[in-house]
């Protein structure tokens, strides 16, 4: 018993360890990781604002670098017309000068073309000579320019007659009546040069698309002139920019629309280059972070530990106590048990020595005492009655501490107490106007019990009742069941007993009954048949009016 | 002269056993089962010792003897005491008890403690009787000097 007492304590105090380490680690963990969660989230979303913001600025700055850098050329180009050797039917050497002079203000013109109202190159000066009188007025730039308000015009990159990737620039100047056009081209490759010498940020690339979404200036490492765009950037917005997968890996593209013209300046920069420094920021952060909550854990599981062990050896020591406590009152029983034995034994002796001095007193010559046979005997039997009594008390003990299994079978409780009740019983309480009631419930099912012993139990509540009746009175004897239990309840209408008296009743020995009527054990016994049978007797009172006593036994399931 | 015994006790068996044996040593005994039956004999006739179960149905030694106190404080009671309830029965000769006796009894003990509370009530009375007597004597004498 104690053992297997002590390892359930053990295994509740184990569960009792993880539950409050897990309940513990919870409440303090939970809101540390929702924070740590939370900075991160904000932390990520700040750096990533951050970056498109710093990759945004550098798209615009470079748009306007560039739509500076075209707006120059422009002017460069006006410029012409207004140079003092400008002439309407412009000399080979002449074309040659103005060229000169354009390339010592950028190395980024090729060539330069002037061209009549009729799109005609009527001077040209530039690595293409066979360009020299060609007609351009079946080319849509030549088309929109002659037809547009502004006065120049920038194409997108293309191939044209010579084959070879350019894009060019035209202004047109109406002089007398008539439209007359400067044109130069440029190459992109200096162009990619310029972007790069612009570019000092790490992994960003620069590059150059048109409103079609082709390349126009673009770095080796990217794509290709006149190839689709990987990201074509949105024409409502002058400048934004997105987050693009590609190949696994993270890029940012910010974008910017140039006022020059229909080109987008892309910036683009992997993630993994342009949050290097943050990510190292942020995994230091987060080692700390999960370093202090394992600080955290451990300093609650030795908390939990120690709280635990703490509460194991309370327990332990009260058990202790409680054992004690226990034994203690088993002793004090034992007292009053022997307590009950010495009276209920001392009086049958102390009748038989008194007796017995009686029959000393009647056989000695010197009171000279006359008996006859007759008044020995009845002296005799007083003993003999002693004797008995002493003997019915000893015996009545043996029941009481009596360990027996008891025979079990079913039955029911009806006849069980009518067979009790019938005949002797029954005529001997008319004799004293005591008469009996029954109301038994006649569905009563058949429960298990060991006759004899149950029939004890009936018996003493029965004679019980009989003792506790002065004068003509009932005994009432009902019987009702619900679907676990059975009820038997008897009630008579005798003196009743006091609160005092009720909580004594089912000591041993104890009695209010007249000397040698009653030993105080009855209702020990039935108690203790009862809840062998995993019953109970429960007891109602009151002075002047009766009590009831009922038995409730568990119906079982006969198997 | 026979001391007059009243013995007062729920077990007849016993008590008439008792009162048999005290009579044929000269004791004049009176026998009654209950506190009620005791006081009830007591209001009838004078008795010169009580010997007095505590332990008895109805009304007990304890609430008889505090009774028979206050009516006839000048009567011995000796507790007769079933079990080993000593400490009740000191309790009693606290409030005036001559003595107890436990059961069950030496004979002889008993008869040595009836004659002994007898004879300190004698003396007692007759201390009582002397006094009065010579109360008595200063009253006839002052009235003889016409006082």
């Amino acid at each position: 018993m104690k053992s297997t007492h002590k390892v359930d304590i053990n295994l509740y105090f184990k569960r009792l360890r993880s539950k409050l380490t897990i309940a513990l680690l919870t409440a303090f963990t939970l809101p540390y990781l929702g924070l740590m969660i939370f900075f991160n989230y904000q932390f990520n979303n700040f750096i990533n604002e951050t970056g498109k913001l710093s990759l945004i600025a550098l798209s615009e700055s470079q748009r306007n670098t560039i739509d500076l850098f075209l707006q120059e050329r422009v002017i460069n180009l006006f410029n012409l017309f207004h140079r003092a050797d400008f002439c309407k039917e412009p000399h080979k050497n002449n074309m040659e000068v103005l060229l000169k002079n354009l390339r010592q203000v950028s190395d980024t013109f090729i060539d330069l073309g002037f061209l009549d109202s009729k799109g005609t190159q009527v001077g040209y000066a530039g690595p293409y000579p066979h360009l020299q009188n060609r007609n351009y007025s079946n080319q849509s730039w030549f088309q929109t320019i002659t037809k547009q308000k502004q006065d120049y015009h920038i194409t997108d990159i293309y191939l044209g007659f010579r084959n070879k990737p350019h894009f060019a620039i035209t202004v047109k100047q109406e002089i007398d009546g008539q439209l007359y056009f400067f044109r130069t081209t440029l190459e992109p490759d200096q162009f990619y040069n310029f972007l790069r010498t612009i570019n000092q940020e790490k992994g960003v690339e620069s590059l150059l698309v048109n409103a079609s979404g082709f390349y126009q200036v673009v770095g080796p490492n990217v794509g290709k002139p006149f190839d689709t765009a990987e990201y074509i950037p949105n024409k409502d917005k002058a400048s934004d920019a997105v987050e693009l997968k590609k190949n696994g890996d993270s890029i940012m593209i910010a974008h910017s629309w140039l006022k020059e013209t229909q080109w987008a300046l892309l910036v683009r920069q992997p993630y993994s280059l342009m949050y290097a420094d943050m990510q190292k920021t942020r995994l230091v952060i987060t080692t700390l972070l999960g370093i202090v909550l394992v600080i955290f854990a451990v300093i609650i599981w030795l908390t939990t530990s120690r709280l635990i062990d703490y509460a194991k050896n309370a327990v332990a020591k009260s058990n202790d106590m409680r054992m004690q406590l226990v034994h203690a009152t088993k002793l004090a029983s034992i007292g009053e048990l022997s307590a009950g034995i010495a009276h209920e034994i001392n009086n049958p002796l102390a009748i038989i020595v008194a007796t017995s001095g009686v029959i000393r007193d009647m056989l000695n010559p010197e009171f000279g005492l006359s008996w006859e046979t007759q008044d020995l005997i009845s002296e005799l039997d007083t003993i003999n009655s002693a004797v008995f009594r002493a003997k019915n008390i000893t015996s009545m003990l043996l029941d009481y501490g009596r360990k027996n299994e008891p025979n079990l079978i079913p039955g029911n409780v009806n006849s069980l107490v009518d067979g009790v009740i019938n005949g002797l019983i029954e005529r001997e309480f008319k004799v004293v106007d005591i008469h009996f009631i029954r109301q038994y419930d006649p569905d009563l099912p058949n429960i298990l019990l060991d006759v004899d012993e149950m029939s004890q139990v009936i018996l003493n509540l029965i004679n019980n009742a009989r003792d506790a009746i002065k004068g003509p009175g009932t005994i009432t004897i009902t019987t009702e069941h619900t679907a676990e239990k059975v009820k038997v309840t008897i009630t008579d209408t005798g003196t009743g007993m006091s609160i005092d008296q009720l909580k004594k009743i089912f000591n041993p020995f104890y009695t209010t009954k007249e000397v040698g009527k009653g030993t105080g054990l009855g209702l020990g016994i039935s108690l203790s048949i009862v809840e062998s049978l995993g019953g109970t007797i429960d007891v109602q009172s009151m002075l002047g009016v009766g009590s009831s006593f009922i038995i409730t036994l568990p119906i079982h399931q006969e198997n | 002269m026979a001391i007059k015994v009243l013995l007062v006790d729920d077990e007849k068996d016993y008590i008439l056993a008792l009162a048999k044996r005290l009579k044929v040593r000269d004791f004049l005994v009176t026998t009654v089962f209950g506190g009620d039956e005791a006081l009830n004999a007591l209001s009838a006739e004078p008795f010169d010792v009580i010997v007095l179960d505590v332990l008895m149905p109805g009304k007990n030694g304890i609430v008889t003897f505090d009774e028979i106190n206050r009516r006839y404080p000048t009567i011995p009671v000796i507790m007769h005491t079933g079990h080993a309830k000593v400490g009740t029965a000191i309790q009693e000769m606290k409030k005036g008890a001559f003595d107890y006796i436990i059961k069950p009894i030496e004979l002889d003990d008993l008869i040595e403690k009836i004659n002994l509370a007898h004879a300190q009530r004698t003396a007692f009375n007759q201390r009582k009787k002397s006094s009065e007597k010579k109360s008595n004597f200063f009253t006839k004498w002052f009235h003889s000097k016409g006082l």
